[in-house]
C-alpha cells in the first residue's frame, strides 16, 4: 500500500458512535419508552392463502387492559410498495382486508397496557377464513392451473426483466464449447440482532413521531404519509441507533404501520417489537431463485455467449423484488466481457413470505451459478482458473453494452494477487482445497424507483464558534459506520481533526432527506454530498482568510490538521479556530453553513461506480459426513480509496460471515408456505469458533465519481463467498454442487450419485 | 400469584424489588431498574445479547428468574466502567472497531470480561473464540472481537503500559 | 409468555421433597432453568407451583472414591463439571462433552440434574453417562431409589420420575482398568446439540480381547439407546478395522431415527454408522493404551 497522503482518511479512527455502544448508552428503538406508552401485538394468518370472511374483536376488546383492536378496515386500505413509481408493483396492503397470501400475514393488531395482555388478547380475536388452495414454489405457481394469488396477475408473474446485448445465437455458434446447468438458490433471513421495532406517537394536532429500526428514515416518512393520509412533513422518523438492517429494513413493515394506526386511534404512544419468530416468518427475506445458465466459450477460454433464465420466488408481495430481479441478471454478467449476453428473469408470486433485498441484492445468487460454472468449464477444457478469468475480465473504460461504463477497475490486479496468494499457500492436505470467485458490485443505484423529488443525498455543514462542525446528513448508520465515514470525509475536506465533527443523522426533523442505507450507496453518494458541503463551508471560511492575508483564495490557501495556510509557504497561516471566530465576526454573528448534495447524472443505467474483488476460500471437507469447515477467506479487494479503515475491515469480515452462512449454514426450508426453522436453534448463524481467518489485500485504484476516489465496500463482499466455497468443494472432491446453501447431506448424496454413475462428474 | 421480595446487587449497588416471581433477570434489570444496556434478541436463549455477570459468571439474563439471584452480585455493561474510566475490554473494542450496529455489544463485552477474568492468558485464538461462542454477532464476523480480547490478554491495557 | 405460578423455595432437600409430596403434579421443579424457562415461555409448560431448588447447596457437590465412583449432586452446574480436574483425570470424556454443551452462559447456570430431568432426545450428557453405566439416585419423602440411566427414559421428554420425586444425584462407577470412552456429536456448529451422537465405552483385558462394550446412540431414537447388537459384535474379540466398519453398519441398522429439517432418516443412519465406526476405533485405541 502506498503511504497515506491523507490526514483522516484511511486511518484507524474510532467509530464516532463507539463510546455510546461500548458503554451501553446507545438507545435503540428497542429501548425507547415514552410516558403513557401502550404495547402492540399483531394477529397473523395461520393460512398461506385464504379469504378473510370476518374478524370479530368483541371479546378481545372486553379483556381488561386492552385499549384498541384494529384491522384493515380501520385503515385507508392503501396498497403500498416501495417501488412507488410503478403503482402496479405497490401491491401490499399491510393489515390486509380481502385475503391473506402468506402464513404470518398481519390481519389485526391490538394495543394494551402490557405486552402480556396484548398477546393474550390475540387469542380472543375471532377470524373466519375461507381457506384457498395455495402454491409455494415458483415453478408450480407459474403453471396455468395454479391458484391466482393477486387478481389479474396471470400465471402469478408479477415482474419480468430482460437484459440483452449482441447476437446470442450467433455467438453460441462461434463457441467451441457450450455448457448448461441448472441451479437452485435458497432464501436467507436478514436476522438483524435487533428485531423489527417501532414506537409510534400520534397527537391530535395530526403530528406523528415514529421511532423505528430503519435503514432509511426518509423512506419511512414518505411511505407512512402515503398510507396514513398525513402530510409527509408532519411525520418525524427517528432512528438514532439501529441494530442491523442488511436490506430488510427500508420498506414499510407491520411494526411501523400497526403501531402508527393504533397510535392514531388512541392518541397514545404504541410500541411494537417483533419476537424473533415473527422476524423469521413475517419479514421479507433474500430471494430464492431457480437459475438456468448456458455458456459458450472458445477453447482458449474466451467467453462468447451466455444465456440465463431465472425464476425467482417472489413470495406474496413485490417489495424490493423488482430490483433484485434486475440486479441478479445484471451481475450475472459480472465481472466479464461477454460478446453476447441474454438474461430473462421472471419474478413469480407464491404463498410464502415475500422476498426482497438482502445484502448482495441478487448478486450472491448470480455468482454462485456463474463462478462455479466457469470453474467447471475451465476443468472441462483443461484451462487455468485464474487465466480464464483474466482473459475476459472487465477493465477500466469497458462499456457493459447499454448498461454501464466501468470507470475504475482493479479486477486484473485482484486476480494477480490471489493467483500469488494461492501459489504461496502451497500444497494443501487431502480433502482441503481453495476455490475462488471474482465479483463486482454497484456503489448505489441510479434508477429513482422510489420517485423521490429530493437529491439522492444531501448534507449540511455548520461551523460553531469553537470550530466544532455540526454535520447533518440523511445517510443512516445501521452499524456499517456511515456516521464515521461521513465524519472522516468532512474532517478531511474541511482540514480539521475528526474530533471536531459532530454527526447528526437518523432524524427527519433535523436532517436532510437521503435515500438511506441500501445498495451500497452511502459512501459514494452521501460521501460526495458531505464532501461538497464541507468544501462549500471551507471556501466560505477561506474567503475571510484570503481577505486577512491578501492571498488568492482558490490557489493559495488550504486547511490541514486545523491549520489554515498558504500552500506555497505553509508556515504562514493561522489556526482554524481563530479563522472561524473571524468569520463569525465578519458575518454578523452568523455561522458559516455549507451545503452539499449528490444525485448521479448520466452514469448509465445501474450505478455510478463498481467495486471489484476476487476471493479465495480455503475449505476442508469430511468426505464421509459431508461436513464443511472454512479455514481461510482471503480477498483481494478494490474499493477505490478506503475511507474508514476499521469500518472496511469490519465490513469485509462481516460480509464474509453472512455470505459463508448463505454458502453452507443458513438453510431456510419453507414447506407448504411455512418457515420450518423460525428460531436461532434451528436456523444456523455462524459463531466465533467456525469463523475463518479473513485476510484482505487492498488494491489501489481511484474512482473518479467517488469522494476521494472511494467506492463501495461491504455489500459486494457478500457476492463471492458461496461460489468460492462451491469451487473449493469442486477442487477437493470433483463434486458440482448446484444448490445453495450446501448442506452436508447434499454432499453425501452427491458422492452417492457420483459413485452410481461410475465416478463421472 | 404472590409477589416476591428480591434484594440483590447490581453494579455494586443494592436494590430491592417486589416482583412477580416469573420476572426474568433481564426484565428486572431493564424494566424495573432501567439498565437498558442489556438487550433481548431471541426467545430460545440462543443469541446472548442478554448476557450479564452473576457473581462473576457470564449468564443469559433471559434464562434466569430474577428471584434466583437474591443476594447475588450482578454486573451489567453499565458496571464495566469505573468512575468514568473504561474497562480494558471496552477500550480494546474501541481500538479494534469490534462492533458495528452495537446491539450485541453489551452482551459480548460481558462475555469477554467474564472470559478474561477466568482465563487471563488464553493459549490461542480458538480458546478466545470458544469464550464468546454463546454470543451471536451478525455484523462483525467476530474476528475484530477476538482481536480486541486478545489485545487485552496480551497486556496492551495494563496500568502503566 | 410465562403463565403465573406460586413460587416456592425450599431451604433443604427434606423441605423440597415435602413440597413435592404435597403438590406433586401441580408442581414443577426449576433448577438452572436453561431448558425449562424456554418451554415455559412458549406456553408448553404451565404449572401452579414452581419449586426452586437452584439454591440447594446440599446437592451441589462432586466427589470420588475408588469404590463407589463419581458422585455428581443434582444441582451441580455443567461448568463445575467442565472445570473439575478430578473429572478430567478420571472421566475425561465427561469434560470433553461439557466443553461443547450449549454455551458458557448455559453451563454456568444450568445443572446436570436439570438436564437429565428434561429428557431431551438430543441432550448431550445422557449418551455419555449411559456409556459410563451411570445410575440416577432419585428421592421422595418416602425414600430413595436408584435407577440405571439407561432405564430412566421410557419415551421422548419422559422420565420414570413420579410427580413426588426428584433427582438427587448421578453416580458414575469407577472406570474399569484398561477402558476408555469416546464420544462425538455431529453438528454444523460445534456447541449445537447433535444431529446424532455416539458414545462408545470399551474395556479390554490383558490378552487384548474386548471384554465389555457399551455403545449408546444419541438422537437416533426418541430416547438414547444402547446398540446391543453392535456391542455383541465386539465382545470377546480383538478389534480391527474390519470389525470397526461392521460395528458402524450394525449401529446404523439398530438406530431408529426420525427425519426433521436437519437430516433425513437415511442420513442419520449414515452418520450413526460413521460415528460408531470412528468412536469404536478411538475407544479401542485408547483402552489398549490405558
Amino acid at each position: 500500500m502506498t503511504t497515506n497522503k491523507y490526514s483522516v482518511l484511511n486511518t484507524r479512527v474510532h467509530n464516532v458512535d463507539g463510546y455510546a455502544k461500548v458503554t451501553g448508552r446507545a438507545t435503540y428503538t428497542f429501548d425507547v419508552k415514552l410516558p403513557g406508552m401502550l404495547y402492540g401485538k399483531i394477529l397473523r394468518s395461520p393460512h398461506p392463502h385464504a379469504r378473510i370472511i370476518s374478524i370479530d374483536a368483541t371479546e378481545a376488546l372486553k379483556f381488561p387492559g386492552v385499549k384498541a383492536v384494529v384491522t384493515g378496515k380501520d385503515t385507508l386500505g392503501v396498497k403500498q410498495g416501495i417501488w412507488r413509481r410503478y403503482p402496479e408493483l405497490c401491491d401490499e396492503q399491510i393489515l390486509t382486508i380481502e385475503k391473506v397470501r402468506y402464513i404470518g400475514e398481519p390481519v389485526a393488531a391490538v394495543a394494551a397496557i402490557s405486552e402480556e395482555i396484548a398477546e393474550q388478547a390475540l387469542d380472543l380475536i375471532d377470524v373466519q377464513y375461507e381457506v384457498l388452495p395455495f402454491v409455494d414454489d415458483p415453478m408450480e405457481a407459474i403453471k396455468k392451473e395454479a391458484p391466482m394469488i393477486h387478481d389479474g396477475v396471470e400465471r402469478n408473474v408479477n415482474i419480468t426483466r430482460h437484459i440483452e446485448w449482441g447476437d446470442v445465437e450467433e455467438a453460441f455458434e462461434e463457441a467451441d464449447y457450450v455448457r448448461e446447468d441448472w441451479f437452485k438458490l435458497g432464501g436467507q433471513a436478514h436476522m438483524c440482532m435487533e428485531t423489527r421495532a417501532t414506537v409510534a406517537s400520534y397527537t391530535p394536532d395530526k403530528k406523528l413521531t415514529v421511532y423505528t429500526s430503519t435503514q432509511s428514515p426518509y423512506y419511512h416518512q414518505a411511505l407512512l404519509a402515503g398510507v396514513l393520509g398525513l402530510r409527509e412533513s408532519d411525520i418525524r422518523v427517528i432512528a438514532h441507533y439501529v441494530g442491523g438492517g442488511f436490506g430488510g429494513k427500508f420498506e414499510l413493515d407491520a411494526s411501523q404501520f400497526c403501531a402508527c394506526v393504533l397510535s392514531m386511534k388512541l392518541s397514545k404512544p404504541v410500541k411494537i417489537v417483533f419476537t424473533r419468530e415473527e422476524d423469521f416468518i413475517a419479514t421479507k427475506r433474500r430471494t430464492p431463485m431457480y437459475y438456468y445458465v448456458r455458456t459458450g466459450v472458445k477453447k482458449d477460454g474466451t467467453f462468447c455467449a451466455r444465456e440465463a433464465r431465472v425464476f425467482t420466488n417472489g413470495g406474496a408481495y413485490t417489495g424490493m423484488g423488482a430490483t433484485a430481479l434486475y440486479l441478479t441478471g445484471f451481475f450475472h454478467s459480472f465481472p466479464y466481457k461477454w460478446k453476447a449476453y441474454r438474461y430473462d428473469g421472471y419474478r413469480v408470486y407464491t404463498n410464502s413470505l415475500p422476498s426482497t433485498s438482502m445484502r448482495g441484492f441478487g448478486a450472491p445468487q448470480a455468482m454462485f451459478c456463474s463462478e462455479q460454472q466457469i470453474d467447471w468449464i475451465a476443468a472441462d477444457l483443461g484451462l487455468d482458473i485464474i487465466e480464464i478469468r483474466r482473459k475476459n475480465a472487465h477493465t477500466s473504460g469497458y462499456e457493459v453494452p447499454g448498461q454501464a461504463t466501468i470507470a475504475s477497475c482493479g479486477l486484473t490486479q485482484c486476480l494477480d494477487k490471489i493467483e500469488q496468494w494461492i501459489k504461496d499457500r502451497g500444497k494443501l492436505p487431502k480433502n482441503r482445497a481453495i476455490g475462488i470467485s471474482a465479483a463486482g458490485f454497484m456503489s448505489g443505484g441510479i434508477f429513482n424507483w422510489f420517485d423521490s423529488p429530493y437529491s439522492f443525498s444531501s448534507a449540511v455543514v455548520t461551523i460553531n464558534y469553537d470550530g466544532v462542525v455540526e454535520l447533518h446528513v440523511g445517510a443512516q448508520d445501521i452499524g456499517q459506520g456511515s456516521n464515521t465515514t461521513m465524519a472522516i470525509i468532512c474532517a478531511e475536506a474541511l482540514g480539521v481533526k475528526i474530533e471536531n465533527i459532530k454527526v447528526h443523522s437518523g432524524d427527519t426533523d433535523h436532517c436532510p432527506a437521503d435515500l438511506g442505507a441500501w445498495g451500497s450507496r452511502q459512501t459514494l453518494m452521501a460521501g460526495n454530498a458531505t464532501k461538497m458541503a464541507a468544501e462549500d463551508a471551507k471556501k466560505q471560511l477561506l474567503e475571510f482568510a484570503s481577505a486577512k492575508f491578501g492571498y488568492n483564495i482558490i490557489y493559495d490557501l488550504d486547511i490541514k490538521d486545523g491549520w489554515v495556510y498558504n500552500v506555497a509557504r505553509p508556515e504562514r497561516g493561522m489556526h482554524y479556530t481563530d479563522l472561524v471566530k473571524e468569520a463569525l465576526r465578519g458575518k454578523d454573528g452568523q455561522r458559516i453553513i455549507g451545503r452539499g448534495h449528490y444525485t448521479p447524472h448520466r452514469k448509465g443505467m445501474i450505478s455510478p461506480a463498481y467495486s471489484y474483488m476476487v476471493q479465495a476460500v480455503e475449505a476442508e471437507i469430511d468426505v464421509e459426513t459431508g461436513k464443511l469447515a472454512i479455514i481461510n477467506c482471503t480477498t483481494a479487494h478494490d474499493c477505490g480509496q478506503p475511507i474508514n479503515t476499521l469500518g472496511l475491515i469490519g465490513q469485509l469480515e462481516g460480509a464474509a460471515s453472512m455470505a459463508a452462512g448463505y454458502g453452507y449454514l443458513e438453510n431456510m426450508p419453507v414447506e407448504d408456505g411455512k418457515v420450518m426453522n423460525p428460531n436461532l436453534v434451528d436456523y444456523k448463524i455462524i459463531r466465533a469458533p467456525e469463523m475463518p481467518a479473513c485476510e484482505i489485500i487492498e488494491i489501489d485504484t481511484y474512482e473518479p465519481e467517488g469522494p476521494y476516489g472511494a467506492k463501495e465496500a461491504g455489500e459486494g463482499l457478500t457476492n463471492p463467498t458461496a461460489a468460492a466455497l462451491g469451487n473449493a468443494i469442486f477442487h477437493a472432491t470433483g463434486l458440482q454442487m448446484k444448490q445453495a446453501p450446501i448442506m452436508p447431506e447434499m454432499i453425501v448424496n452427491a458422492f452417492k450419485e457420483k459413485k452410481k454413475e461410475g465416478g463421472k462428474p | 400469584m404472590e409477589k416476591q421480595l428480591l434484594r440483590f446487587y447490581v453494579n455494586d449497588q443494592e436494590y430491592e424489588l417486589f416482583i412477580n416471581p416469573k420476572t426474568l433477570l433481564v426484565e428486572a434489570l431493564r424494566d424495573h431498574l432501567g439498565f437498558a444496556g442489556t438487550k433481548r434478541g431471541c426467545d430460545t436463549a440462543s443469541c446472548g445479547v442478554c448476557t450479564v455477570m452473576v457473581n462473576g459468571m457470564a449468564v443469559k439474563g433471559c434464562s434466569v428468574l430474577a428471584v434466583q439471584v437474591s443476594g447475588m452480585h450482578i454486573t451489567t455493561v453499565e458496571g464495566l466502567e469505573k468512575d468514568g474510566k473504561l474497562d480494558p475490554v471496552q477500550s480494546a473494542f474501541l481500538d479494534e472497531g469490534a462492533y458495528q450496529c452495537g446491539f450485541c455489544t453489551s452482551g459480548m463485552l460481558m462475555s469477554a470480561r467474564a472470559f478474561l477474568n477466568e482465563t487471563p492468558a488464553p493459549k490461542d485464538g480458538m480458546e478466545i473464540r470458544r469464550g464468546i461462542e454463546g454470543n451471536l454477532c451478525r455484523c462483525t464476523g467476530y474476528n475484530s472481537i477476538v482481536r480486541a480480547i486478545d489485545s487485552v490478554a496480551q497486556g496492551k491495557y495494563r496500568e502503566g503500559v | 409468555m410465562i403463565h403465573d405460578f406460586t413460587y416456592l423455595r425450599p431451604g433443604n432437600v427434606k423441605e423440597a421433597l415435602a413440597m413435592l409430596a404435597e403438590y406433586h403434579d401441580s408442581a414443577k421443579i426449576i433448577c438452572g432453568g436453561q431448558s425449562l424457562l424456554i418451554i415455559m415461555r412458549q406456553g408448553l409448560v404451565i404449572t401452579e407451583h414452581l419449586i426452586d431448588i437452584k439454591g440447594l447447596e446440599e446437592l451441589n457437590y462432586l466427589s470420588y472414591d475408588s469404590r463407589a465412583g463419581l458422585k455428581i449432586g443434582a444441582t451441580t452446574t455443567h461448568r463445575t463439571i467442565e472445570k473439575s480436574l478430578l473429572i478430567k483425570e478420571k472421566y475425561p470424556v465427561l469434560v470433553a462433552m461439557e466443553e461443547k454443551l450449549a454455551s458458557i452462559q448455559v453451563r454456568n447456570w444450568g445443572t446436570m440434574g436439570g438436564n437429565l430431568a428434561h429428557a431431551d432426545a438430543a441432550g448431550d450428557p445422557a449418551p455419555v453417562l449411559i456409556a459410563l453405566n451411570a445410575t440416577v439416585k432419585v428421592g421422595s419423602s418416602a425414600g430413595e431409589r436408584s435407577v440405571p440411566l439407561e432405564d430412566f427414559y421410557p419415551g421422548l421428554f419422559e422420565t420414570v420420575l413420579s410427580p413426588d420425586e426428584m433427582i438427587l444425584e448421578v453416580l458414575v462407577p469407577p472406570p474399569p482398568a484398561k477402558s476408555a470412552t469416546a464420544y462425538h456429536k455431529f453438528n454444523l456448529l460445534e456447541s449445537d446439540q447433535g444431529i446424532v451422537a455416539v458414545a462408545v465405552s470399551l474395556s479390554v483385558n490383558d490378552a487384548g480381547i474386548c471384554q465389555n462394550a457399551r455403545i449408546v446412540l444419541g438422537n437416533a431414537a426418541p430416547v438414547p439407546i444402547r446398540a446391543r447388537n453392535t456391542e455383541k459384535l465386539l465382545i470377546g474379540k480383538k478389534l480391527n478395522e474390519k470389525i470397526f466398519t461392521k460395528a458402524g453398519e450394525t449401529a446404523g441398522e439398530e438406530a431408529d431415527p426420525v427425519a426433521d429439517i436437519h437430516a433425513s432418516e437415511d442420513y442419520r443412519r449414515h452418520l450413526i454408522s460413521i460415528l460408531t465406526r470412528r468412536m469404536t476405533k478411538e475407544a479401542w485405541n485408547q483402552a489398549c493404551q490405558a
